[in-house]
């Protein structure tokens, strides 16, 4: 039976959902390995279904000034995945590939800015080869946005899209630890309630 | 020290006589705040959707529309008189201007349109406002004054 809200998912679905993540993560967190000449791993992956409210608490708060990517999934599968980047990530991206750190957001160069897009779109690209290599669903890609911010007017715009159908967000991902550093950057797949559907049928667990 | 509310997403807050009502991080959604200065009794909305198009209408606060409604019902009940009552808003952003948020639509400035159709429908006089651009916005109001003060990133606070 198709669900009508996230919160329907039971507990094989979200299982499917967890590995899926995993495997995006994990991929994700190759070319990100690659990108930055160092060693990333992925904490456990989370699926997530949270209120509006709760979700921007468990993002950090409202105000937080982050670097987001965002891209937009459409064809078999619609939906946003959202890279949050705050300052400890982006400098260890600086780093390594410009060999300078930043002090604040505001500091950012339009070349530095267009690295961080990079590895933004780098990762949720990833992540989307893996789901679709999995799912065997074709996903087209937009070109990345890009804004730095407070995190939750970021988070706001997964929310605003799928609001109509919904009371409570859906996010799929986790965290990379570089160089045995946690560093919270995080990997968001927000899908759309019918593409949700579509996925759990595709991948036979969906119990219908 | 006055005290503070906080007001989430798709939520709605009352004060009277003294208060400070803040809303976070306002991207696409915007915040209304409603003033009856005589009784100097103010309500922030913070909606997130224009239109109210869902069957079960569990959340009236998430929409422009019901929003207002909703919460103008209350300030009725709790003695402000519709002549009285002015509007001052906020939001409506559109938060990833370039690239692939030409796809999204840009639902802050839907947003825009319905709040400022729905207010003057029910006919609500709109004060001041601080809207569109592509940043977020935290907006503080003071129900004892009617001000309303809007923080950002990167820009000076406005008071409105």
């Amino acid at each position: 039976m198709a669900i009508k809200n996230y919160d329907e998912l039971n507990l094989l679905e979200l299982d499917t959902l967890r590995e899926i993540g995993s495997v995006g993560t994990g991929n994700a967190a190759t070319a990100l390995s690659q990108m930055l000449g160092q060693q990333v791993r992925i904490t456990l992956p989370e699926v997530r279904i949270m209120g509006y409210n709760e979700a921007i608490e468990w993002i950090g708060g409202p105000e937080e000034i982050t670097a987001g990517v965002l891209v937009k999934l459409s064809g078999q599968l619609s939906g946003i995945m959202l890279s949050v980047q705050p300052l400890e990530f982006v400098n260890i991206v600086l780093e390594s590939i410009m060999g300078r750190r930043i002090g604040g957001y505001e500091e950012l160069s339009e070349l530095e800015n267009s690295a961080l897009i990079e590895v933004g779109n780098i990762m949720i690209s990833t992540f989307i080869n893996a789901l679709s290599g999995l799912a065997g669903m074709d996903v087209n890609l937009t070109v990345p946005a890009f804004t730095v911010d407070m995190q939750g007017a970021i988070l706001a715009v997964p929310m605003a899209e799928y609001g109509g159908q919904s009371d409570y967000i859906m996010t799929i991902g986790s965290n990379f630890v570089c160089d045995n550093r946690q560093v919270p950057c995080r990997l968001l797949m927000s899908p759309d309630l019918r593409s949700l559907n579509a996925l759990l049928r595709k991948l036979g667990v969906s119990d219908e | 020290m006055s005290e503070k509310l906080i007001i989430g997403i798709a939520d709605m807050k009352m004060a009277k006589g003294e208060g400070m009502l803040v809303t976070y991080a306002l991207g696409s959604c915007i915040g209304i705040c409603l003033h009856d200065p005589a009784l100097k009794l103010g309500a922030l909305v913070h909606i997130m959707l224009p239109l109210n198009m869902e069957t079960g209408r569990k959340n009236p606060m998430k929409y422009a529309d019901t929003g207002i409604r909703e919460t103008l019902k209350q300030m009725e009940a709790k003695g402000a008189s519709r002549s009285r009552i002015t509007a001052k808003i906020a939001g409506g952003a559109m938060m990833f201007k370039d690239g692939g948020s030409g796809s999204l639509g840009n639902i802050g400035q839907r947003n825009i349109e319905s709040v400022k159709l729905n207010l003057k429908k029910e006919g609500i006089r709109l004060l001041k406002e601080d809207v569109g651009g592509a940043v977020a916005r935290t907006l503080l109001f003071d129900v004892n004054s009617g001000l309303g003060c809007i923080r950002c990133y990167g820009r000076k606070e406005l008071i409105i």
